[in-house]
């Protein structure tokens, strides 16, 4: 119980340290983007005051402060969810993440998962088929397709099914003419907006197979699986409860951090297909050199990965027993 | 069954037989041609009989085990007739069984406990789930089923409800051995088959899990086949013997026939070869030659090339059995050639002398030990470290002296802490309190706040030989590389000549022949016994004045341990160096002490509780620990066996030491004081022999003997 508390405590101090990380760099570095921005802007103004007022709205920090009131400022503006202004897009950057965040966990929760879904079953049935033809020609499909990097495998399928086939909407992330909301034609188009980004991150996604395979022949040469063949136990019980059960187990982690870096995947995901998620914000932020924008999708993947690890790490121990009486970190 | 264990064999009708086998063989397809892992063997298992079947590894003894269930692993062929005999009912043909009736006959009707107990349980299921799952499998009525394990678990001692709750990693190795016996019981069946079932195990564990098989198989009416490489655990428990050896059966017969008067060559041998505890050590003599090779099982008799009376007819036709006694038989053709003459073709001894160990505790001591503590694990040292505070007291305050051409054993279960007392004596561990002097230097001096000495020649003096030749040899290099690096390190003036000249001088030495051909190998391409040769070499090459060996003949088969100790000392005494020995089995340690006139240290949970001669320790322990030890390793044809000296077969938490004395949880003779107090050494040696004992009860003036015994609760 106080292990859960400080890991929370943990969780706590790893985002704060990043949201101070990221006040140094903006405030504290040599030709930071708050001075660079009260000299581009300030010769504008009439009055060149207003320039440090418009570099606090945007940037939540006001140059003119002493430097621990700005950060004191700085962090109390943050944790309330002020990310500041976004320059290019002229909105709060607030605003725009919370448009952009759930278009980007549409796609990346239904790549996840169905590579790790696919993948597990895959990776059971090759154990099971240990040393047979469907097992050799799936590790080799596996492992070419694991060494090819997914926006590769993006933009041929962009190519092909996209522009060659026109079977699938090239860029976009919702139906045009359509009233949004729960409605079918709505939800089709979401879908098969989302069908070719989802498509190259799974078809890429050969890794979970593997990884599944290897444990599930691991735990078949356990002692434990030939005690209870030999116990009489029914080959049901023994695929789910003792193979399927301990040769997930070591995956669970693993999915966890796909979950929080599935964010990292989608900056360029999202440039390919011109999906209007997180990763294309952040994208048009560095071109833009809109900082308040960057650092705002940047300390929102640090959270959420944070968070991913911490869920990971509270819940591992009601899984696997061996954790739990522990109390240690699952990874 | 009203039969009695002593006339069980001789008494019982000689068709009541609950297993036969006929002809049955085990086999493996390999690349360089079958592999005949069980040779067409036959035997009868009695009903309600404990047959012990000896065989070292390798000799077939598992699947022996594994044919009598027709549960040999793939892809392995079971051949031959396995028929089983209900005690009611038509016999059963198990290898003619279809996978259903099979399901249903293991467990219900023969079940079995293998070597693996420590990972026989699914690590995310508690106990309770397996034995329900059993049960239900086998639809047997659960609530019934689950009272049945709980009688099961207390008659094995076990504490029925904390077991059923925990999970196996909760538990130690000892209680899920226990467990999985209870779960092997639970469905009541007529045979049990137990494979190896403590070899994992502490000795005095081992040896109360023994003795309450004689209970639950009296209380339950069983036949249990217990299959082992240990003679002498198994000796007084079972009713008959058997002796395998290069899988098929050397000899047959009642246990006090097979004892007192074994006629096969090997079985001979193999007494010889058993350390124990009373027998004179000029009659103890390994085995020459290794086990055959299961691809290639030499014709005729398997044992003739290791055999000192084999000739022409041995290795042309096969010993069929002889009758050499009422229900023993014998696969020899000179059997009773073999009862005349094995004694006395092994019995030239050599005479040395050497040095008591009272003699040398005047001289200076070459690494002296004082006050050692080593604590593993951190304190939590703030909110910032995330680890729980778990410290555990290895070695809690030891003091020791080895002394120049010393030998010391040192004994204990596992978690006593020997292992980290040893490798703090030769540097490879940091103490977290006391000093470690070499030849009056503090061996950590300068060294920083490293894990390694600083000082070169200490670091060259201090030496050690690991448990698993296996994995410290390293496996890309070959012998010659490997033995040339400490050369190459410590004696530089050598030139590349000398130095094969050396290695080679050495592998002769040790009887590793011939050289030429062996410096060219790659350490997998030598049997166990040449891989821990090697790695002694690569030790004494570097020529240290003190060796820690851990639990060095261990892993190494029965027959061989002799061998490899008498090298051990014979190397000793050639390169003048020291031993520190360190071995969970007291017959070892006899061994080593005896012959070379060493100390026998023994520890409990981080604690030395005694040290003594190896003559004064086995023969007259003063520290009830170091008795609860002897009376936990088996003696041949010892007949009666007292109930264990020890209150509590399982250990204290190592985290939660009790208080006062350590051993009063357990010591059958502690009273009240020994709960608060601590004892210290006291001196109960003579001017021949060492020995110091940490118990009041040395002490004759003492408030221990006015103190009040702690109730027995157990």
């Amino acid at each position: 119980m106080n292990w859960k508390i400080r890991r929370i405590g943990q969780a706590v101090f790893t985002v704060l340290a990043v949201l101070t990380l990221s006040f140094v760099m903006i405030r504290m570095m040599p030709g930071n983007p708050v001075d660079a921005f009260v000299a581009r802007v300030g010769p504008q103004l009439e009055n060149p005051q207003e320039a440090y007022e418009r570099a606090e709205t945007y940037m939540n920090i006001n140059p003119q402060e002493p430097m621990h009131i700005a950060y004191v400022n700085y962090m109390a503006d943050m944790i309330q969810g002020d990310m500041g202004r976004s320059m290019s897009q002229n909105a709060p950057v607030a605003a725009i993440m919370a448009e952009a965040i759930p278009w980007t966990l549409f796609v990346m929760s239904w790549a996840v998962f169905l590579g790790f879904a696919v993948g597990i079953s895959l990776g059971a049935l090759m154990a099971y088929w240990e040393g047979s033809k469907f097992d050799s020609a799936l590790t080799g499909y596996a492992t070419t397709i694991t060494s090819i990097p997914f926006y590769v495998l993006a933009l041929f399928l962009l190519m092909t099914l996209g522009y060659q086939l026109g079977w699938f909407p090239t860029g976009g992330r919702r139906p045009e003419g359509v009233a949004v909301g729960f409605n079918l034609p709505f939800m089709m188009g979401i879908i098969y907006h989302a069908t070719l980004p989802v498509l190259s991150m799974f078809v890429a996604s050969g890794a979970a197979s593997l990884t599944m395979r290897g444990n599930s022949v691991r735990v078949l040469g356990e002692d434990y699986l030939r005690v209870a063949r030999l116990r009489g136990l029914s080959d049901r019980t023994i695929a789910i409860r003792y193979v399927a059960r301990n040769a997930i187990l070591p995956m669970y982690t693993g999915l966890m951090i796909a979950i929080g870096t599935m964010f990292g995947g989608a900056v360029v995901l999202e440039e390919i297909f011109s999906y209007r998620g997180m990763g294309y914000y952040m994208i048009q932020a560095v071109r833009a050199r809109d900082y308040p924008l960057m650092m705002g999708t940047f300390t929102v993947i640090t959270i959420a990965v944070v968070i991913a690890l911490l869920i990971a790490d509270l819940t591992y121990g009601k899984i696997d027993p061996r954790a739990g009486s522990e109390d240690r970190e699952a990874f | 069954m009203t039969l009695s264990r002593s006339d069980a064999s001789t008494a019982r009708p000689a068709d009541d037989v609950v297993i036969e086998l006929r002809d049955t063989s085990v086999e493996y397809g390999m690349d360089r041609g079958t592999s005949k892992v069980l040779n067409e063997v036959d035997f009868e298992v009695q009903r309600d009989e404990i047959v012990g079947v000896i065989g070292e590894s390798g000799s077939g003894k598992s699947m022996f085990a594994s044919a009598m269930l027709d549960a040999v692993p793939e892809p392995g062929v079971t051949t031959g007739e396995v028929i089983y005999r209900p005690e009611d009912g038509e016999p059963v043909s198990v290898t003619d069984l279809s996978k259903e009736e099979l399901r249903r006959f293991r467990w219900e009707e023969v079940s079995m406990v293998f070597q693996g107990a420590m990972s026989s349980f699914n690590p995310v299921m508690d106990i309770r789930t397996h034995f329900v799952e059993t049960l239900s499998a086998h639809d047997y009525d659960v609530d019934r089923g689950i009272e049945r394990a709980r009688e099961l678990l207390s008659d094995l001692y076990l504490d029925p409800d904390r077991m059923l709750d925990s999970y196996p990693h909760e538990l130690s190795g000892g209680m899920k051995q226990r467990v999985l016996i209870a779960l092997s019981l639970v469905l009541e069946p007529e045979v049990l088959v137990m494979d190896e079932p403590t070899a994992a195990l502490d000795l005095l564990m081992q040896r109360s899990i023994v003795s309450l098989l004689e209970e639950i198989k009296e209380k339950h009416d069983l036949t249990i086949v217990f299959i082992t490489h240990d003679l002498p655990l198994v000796a007084d428990l079972a009713d008959r013997l058997a002796v395998l050896y290069a899988f098929e059966f050397a000899e047959v017969g009642p246990s006090e026939d097979i004892l007192e008067n074994p006629a096969h060559p090997y079985t001979r041998a193999l007494l010889n070869a058993t350390p124990n505890l009373s027998a004179p050590l000029e009659e103890m003599r390994p085995i020459e030659g290794e086990s055959p090779d299961p691809v290639n099982i030499p014709d005729g008799c398997s044992y003739h090339p290791r055999c000192p009376l084999s000739d022409e007819q041995c290795v042309e036709s096969d010993p069929g059995p002889y009758d050499a006694g009422p229900e023993h038989d014998v696969h020899c053709h000179h059997w009773e050639q073999s009862v005349e003459d094995i004694d006395v073709a092994f019995a030239e001894t050599d005479e040395r002398a050497f040095t008591s160990a009272a003699e040398k505790a005047v001289d200076e001591p070459l690494v002296s030990l004082s006050d050692v503590e080593v604590t593993f694990g951190s304190e939590n040292d703030g909110w910032l470290d995330f680890g729980e505070d778990e410290t555990v007291s290895a070695v809690d305050g030891v003091s020791l002296d080895v002394y120049e051409n010393d030998v010391l054993v040192l004994v204990g279960e596992s978690g006593c802490g020997k292992t980290t007392l040893g490798k703090t004596a030769v540097g490879l561990q940091r103490p977290t309190g006391g000093s470690i002097e070499y030849r009056q230097r503090d061996i950590w001096e300068g060294s920083g706040g490293t894990s390694s000495l600083a000082d070169e020649e200490i670091r060259r003096a201090l030496q050690i030989v690991h448990q698993d030749p296996g994995s410290s040899l390293n496996s890309h290099q070959r012998v010659r590389t490997i033995l040339e690096q400490p050369l190459k390190r410590w004696h530089p003036e050598l030139d590349g000549n000398d130095r094969r000249e050396r290695i080679l001088g050495m592998l002769e030495y040790v009887g590793i022949t011939p050289p030429e051909d062996y410096v060219e190998r790659y350490p997998h391409q030598l049997s166990g016994g040449e891989q821990q040769r090697i790695a002694l070499i690569r030790t004494m090459l570097i020529n240290p004045d003190l060796i820690l060996a851990d639990e060095a003949v261990s892993a190494l088969d029965v027959s061989l341990r002799v061998g490899m100790m008498d090298l051990m000392i014979e190397l000793q005494d050639a390169f003048d160096t020291s031993f520190l020995f360190i071995s969970h089995d007291l017959s070892n340690a006899r061994y080593l002490a005896e012959k070379t006139g060493g100390r026998i240290g023994v520890m409990y949970l981080g604690r030395l509780v005694e040290v003594g001669s190896a003559e004064r320790i086995i023969q007259n322990p003063q520290h009830p620990y170091t008795k609860a030890l002897r009376w936990a390793t088996p003696e041949l044809g010892e007949e009666a066996r007292e109930d264990p000296p020890i209150r509590t077969i399982d250990i204290p938490d190592a985290q939660d030491p009790p208080s006062g004395c350590r051993y009063h949880t357990r010591c059958p003779e502690a009273r009240e004081v020994c709960t608060t107090e601590s004892p210290e050494f006291v001196d109960v040696g003579d001017e021949t022999q060492i020995q110091r004992s940490a118990c009041f009860r040395a002490l004759d003036e003492h408030p221990y003997w006015q103190s009040d015994p702690i109730a027995d609760d157990s």
